[in-house]
Order: structure tokens, then sequence, then C-alpha cells
């Protein structure tokens, strides 16, 4: 029952793995990339309905992410997941035109929720 | 504050003070002293030598009558008339009924017997053959003694005029009064201070002087030149300064001396008692004045100093919650990413309980994973406070009813209190105003306050909350029951860190920090009184419109 396609990025794969099999087994199916670079190499091989993107990253970071993620494919709605909350952060995230802003560790639930009302403002 | 600097300073302002105000009056006083001693040095100095001489007048005459007696005597009667003494006796009773100043009277042939004699002493029959003064007066015609003892042992002078009858010589002799000699040498007209009397050549006093020098003893005065007319010096000794008056008598045999204390300050004063009104008037009123104006001036001091020590020490609170607002943002972010990770990987075994609903441990299992995820979710709530205190950049700034405030941040917690049979009791007045402020950072203040509350009651505690209209603002008092500050920490619960609280709960202990930041950054107040035992009292006041701009510390707490 793979109804929803999502990717999601984090330098932290040990947060990536599980929080992948966690989604899988609700039903999305979950690319993980480990770094903008790779986001980006997975956006262009495949269509996605959402992505869930760390916004602290060595390299490219999440906002850089999520300035070419709306430039190049536009259609793919962001939210953005940090551990480093802050106001002026997350009204940047918000203007570059991420769907959400939520701060990490996120309660699963929640996470669900914000992907699945993403992923549904897409197929609006 | 130290009161060192400032004793210094007044000293300082005082010294200054006085050297301005007495300077000049010292100046005024030195002018004035220089310029009148001269006045009155020239004043004395003639008064001096007019009294010398009007004195010299008098002494002459004195001596010259009495010479002058003793000579009429001498030519009126023969000798043989004057050797019987009741007729001398006569001579002198009526002498001295007449002028005075002789006390007795005797009659010395040729060869220095005293052959008649009238007076109070026993001298009849002494021979003055072996006299200096006989000699003299044979040789002479006329003889004027200093003071001496002779033969009655006791300080005198004689007169003497040698007469010739029936060619023999005679000497007719007389003692002159020293008393009335003295007397008249210092009667009269004597300024204070001032001495008069008559020296021999050699120096000895032959007057006396108001009871301070015996007849025959040496004066002081060294030897003094002979001279015409009236001379004045001025001698100076050991820091006292006299003017001396001289004029000879007899020929230079005597000196008549007045010796009067120069002009000093007294005398100054003396004569111009006003001066002294005004010098000491002026001493007393210029430290007065100093004084007065030297406390003025440090009491501005202090008041510029307390203004400034204030100003420092909110500029420094700012900096530390500025640094405190940037090291709980980094804190909470290193935090947050492996509590992250913790989550998802008990997600992941939580899923996989699920497939094995068949174990039989799978239920404890299950227990034990959800407390894990317990204890992730208190931690995150305690990141995610911590990123709140750094968080808060410009409020919105909005009109706010404070009572539906408060009732909207109560229902977050009430029902946590009532399971610990917490009674959150609210007291709202009517007619509260609304007030423009921020709305998520008073709901923040109410929540810190309220939690405290619930947690220092306990079970069976009760929280109550007033809310009023107060000058210029709303105020809300939010009282607890519980054991109360002791009050050594009552000055230190708004500070960082710091934190009573015990227990199985974990406290930052930024709440109550948080709490007054977030006050001050909308210009109200926030003030606690407590008593051990019955409990503690948090008051809060807000303006009727927020201080918008003043963000405080957490506009640092970025990246």
């Amino acid at each position: 029952m793979s109804d929803l396609k999502l990717l999601l990025v984090d330098d932290e794969v040990e947060f990536l793995e599980p929080t992948a099999a966690r989604l899988a087994r609700r039903g999305i199916e979950c690319r993980a990339a480990a770094s903008g670079d790779e986001a980006l190499r997975e956006l262009g091989e495949g269509a996605f309905d959402c992505a869930v993107v760390d916004v602290k990253m060595p390299g490219m970071d999440g906002l850089e992410l999520l300035r070419r993620i709306t430039r190049d494919h536009a259609s793919v709605p962001v939210i953005l997941l940090t551990g480093h909350a802050s106001v002026e952060l997350g009204v940047k995230g918000m203007e570059l035109g991420a769907f959400e802003y939520l701060l990490k560790p996120v309660e699963f639930d929640v996470l669900l929720d914000t992907i699945r009302r993403a992923a549904a403002l897409r197929s609006a | 504050m130290p009161s060192d600097p400032y004793r210094a300073m007044r000293r300082q302002i005082m010294a200054v003070l006085l050297a301005f105000g007495l300077v000049p009056l010292l100046a005024m006083g030195a002018a004035g002293y220089v310029a009148n001693r001269a006045a009155i040095e020239t004043r004395t100095r003639n008064l001096l030598e007019a009294m010398v001489k009007n004195r010299k007048a008098t002494i002459d005459l004195f001596l010259e009558d009495r010479m002058r007696d003793l000579e009429l005597v001498a030519a009126s009667f023969t000798a043989e008339a004057l050797t019987d003494e009741a007729r001398l006796d006569g001579l002198l009773a009526q002498l001295r009924r007449e002028h005075g100043g002789i006390i007795d009277l005797g009659l010395i042939d040729s060869d220095g017997v005293h052959r008649a004699y009238v007076g109070p002493y026993n001298l009849r029959d002494r021979n003055y053959s072996d006299q200096e003064w006989f000699e003299h007066v044979m040789v002479q015609g006329r003889y004027e003694s200093d003071v001496f003892l002779g033969f009655r042992r006791f300080p005198h002078m004689v007169m003497a005029v040698r007469k010739r009858d029936q060619g023999r010589d005679w000497v007719l002799r007389a003692t002159i009064d020293t008393d009335m000699l003295s007397a008249l040498v210092r009667e009269g007209g004597i300024e204070s201070g001032a001495e008069v009397f008559i020296l021999n050549r050699a120096g000895e006093y032959q007057t006396a002087t108001a009871e301070r020098h015996t007849l025959m003893a040496r004066a002081d005065l060294g030897p003094l030149p002979v001279h015409s007319g009236v001379r004045v010096v001025t001698r100076r000794s050991g820091g006292s300064t006299e003017f001396i008056a001289t004029t000879w008598l007899r020929g230079g045999s005597w000196v008549l001396v007045t010796r009067q204390e120069a002009f000093g300050l007294s005398q100054l004063l003396n004569a111009h008692p006003a001066v002294l009104g005004v010098f000491v008037a002026g001493l007393l009123l210029v430290p007065l004045l100093g004084r007065v104006v030297a406390v003025a001036r440090l009491r501005q001091f202090r008041a510029m100093e307390r203004e400034r020590a204030n100003l420092f020490e909110t500029a420094a609170q700012s900096q530390k919650m500025a640094a405190i607002g940037r090291l709980a943002a980094s804190v909470a972010h290193e935090i947050n990413n492996p509590l992250a990770i913790i989550d998802a990987q008990v997600g992941v075994l939580s899923d996989t309980l699920d497939d094995l609903s068949g174990v039989a441990e799978a239920s404890e299992w299950r227990t034990r994973l959800a407390k894990i995820a317990a204890q992730v979710d208190r931690a995150r709530k305690v990141t995610h406070r911590l990123l709140g205190f750094s968080r808060r950049v410009g409020p919105d700034i909005e009109p706010v009813d404070v009572a539906a405030a408060l009732e909207e941040t109560v229902s977050f917690v009430e029902r946590e209190a009532l399971a610990s049979s917490i009674r959150i009791v609210r007291e709202v007045e009517r007619d509260v105003p609304l007030i423009r402020t921020s709305l998520a950072q008073v709901q923040q203040v109410f929540l810190n306050l309220i939690n405290n509350a619930i947690d220092a009651v306990g079970a069976g505690g009760e929280v109550r909350i007033k809310v009023g209209a107060a000058r210029d603002g709303v105020e809300v008092a939010i009282a607890d029951n519980g054991p109360g500050i002791r009050p050594q920490d009552l000055d230190r619960i708004f500070e960082p860190f710091f934190s009573t609280k015990a227990g199985e709960r974990l406290h930052s202990g930024l709440g109550l920090a948080i709490c007054k930041d977030v006050m001050q950054s909308l210009g109200g107040r926030i003030s606690v009184a407590s008593t051990l035992g019955k409990g503690t009292c948090f008051t809060l006041w807000f303006p009727m419109e927020a201080e918008v701009g003043d963000v405080g510390p957490q506009t640092a707490a970025r990246g």
C-alpha cells in the first residue's frame, strides 16, 4: 500500500534508517539521503510527494537544499526538521517556501500527520 | 557603595573652599594690620615723646625746687642759727609744709661732723669726711646724690649745699623723699603697657616702678647713650617689640626712661573691634559654607554613581542573559539530535514488538520501551523550553485580555493539577482593561509561574490567582500555600540556573529568569513575597502599553 513517496534527508544515518523504516511500515515509500547532493540526485531520478529535510548538514545545508528544490522541483513540498531551532530560522524557512518547520525530536505522529498534509496539498 | 572616596572628595572640596575663602580674608586682615601698625607706631612714638618731655620738665622742676629750698635756707641763716636743732626742726617743718619732698635736714662742719640733725634717723655726730659726696660738695658747692644706702642702710638720695660763714665752710644736707619722686615719675597719663622710671649712669633704678623693680636694682637695658632732648628707639627681642624713650636729667647723671610695649594685634583689635567681628564671622562662615557646598556636590556625585551602577547592572544582566541564550541554544541543539535518534530507534523497536504479539515478554518490553520514550519526551520538553528561552524575538504586540489569557493557560495545566487534587482558584475583577502586549510571552510567564506553584504545593494544595486593574496597568498575583522560599534564596530565585526544586522532575533553573526577562522586555515588573510554612506569592504588573523594541538578549541567540 505504497500510496506516498517521500524523500528523507539527514546527515545522521542513525536517525535516517529507523525513521525511514517506521515510515515505510506506515505505507510511505521512503528514500533516504545523507546529504544535499544525494538528495538532489534522488530528486532527479524520480518524482516525490514530499521531502523532509534536516537544516543543519555538512556541505549543502537544508536551507540551500530547500532553495534548490523550490527552484527545480517546485511541486515537491518540503518539511524542515531540525534540532537547532530559532524563530529566525523558522521564518526564513517559511519564506523560502517550506511547508512546515518541525523541531527534533518530533513526535512521530506529528511527523506522520505533517507528511500526509503536505502530500495532500500536492495532490490537491 | 564605598564611602572612603567620598570622604576624601569632601575633604578636598572643603580644603579648596577654605583656601579660597580664608586666603583673601587673611590677606585683608594682614594688609589692614600692616597699615594700622605703621599708623599706630607713629602715634605711639609721638605720644611717648610728648610724655617723656613733659615728665622731664616736672622732675627737673621738682629737683631744682628742692635745691633752691636748700640754698635759700643756707643763705638765710647763720651757721650758728642752723646748729640750733629746734630752729632747724622748725625750718624742716616749714619746708615740708610748703613744698614737701624733703625728709630731714642736717648741718655738717668742715671736718665732716654732723653738728645738727632733724629727721627720722639718728644721724647726729656722724662723720662724713670720708664720704665721696662730702668731698664733692666742699669742692663744687652743691651736690645731688644718686640713690644709695649710706649710714642708714636704706636706699635714699641726698642734696647738699656748701655755706661759707665767717671763714668757715659748712654743709647743709637734706634727704629727698624718693617715694615722692617715684610717684612724680609714675603719675598720670601712662599708656597701658608703659613703664616709666629713672636710671642713673650705672643703669640702676632711682625710682620704683609699679612694684616691679626695687630701687638700686640694675635695669636690663644695658648702657644708654647720653644725648640731648628726647630719643625714641625700637627694641626687638624674642618676638616682642618695645619702644624706649629716653631723656637725660640733671646734666646727664640721671636718665628718664619710658618703655612701651610695641603695638600688637590686641591694640589693633582694641582700636577696631569690628575687624575682629568680621574676621571671626568669616572664619566661622567659610567652613560652614564649604560644608554645605561639599555635601550638596557629594549628593549629586552619589546620585550619578548610583545611576551609573544601575545602568551597568542592567547592561551586565542583559549580557548575561544573551550569553545564556546562546549557550542554551547550542546545548539544546546538541541534545536534540541524539534525542531524535533514541526516539527513532525506540519507535522501530515498538513497531517490531507489534509483530511479536505471541512472545510472552512482549508486554514487558513494551512497558520498558514506553518508559524510554517517556524519558525522551521529558528531555525534549527541557530542550524545547531552553530553545523557547532563546527564541523570543520581536514579540507581536496586540490587545490582550489578561484574564482570558490566564484562563487559557490554566486550562493547559488544570487537568494535571486536578489529578493531584490541587485546586486552582481564580479571582478576576470586573472591568480589567485590555492591555497592549505580547500574548505569547504573557502566557509563557503565566505557565512558568503556575507550573512552579503546582510543583510547590504538591498534592492537596491550592493555587490562588488574582487578576485586577492596577495603577496604569493590570496586576496578576499567583499565590501558593506551599512550603515557601527561604529568605536567603529569595534574592536569587530570578538568577539563571538557580533552582531550589529537587525531586523527580527536571528543572533547568531558567523558569523564573525567563519570567523576569520577559516582564522586563514587556515593560512590566515581577516581584515575590514568601513566608516559610505559609506559601509564596508572585506578583506581576503589566503596563497598559508594552514597550516595543526592547527585544532583550534573545536576539543574540541565533545560528
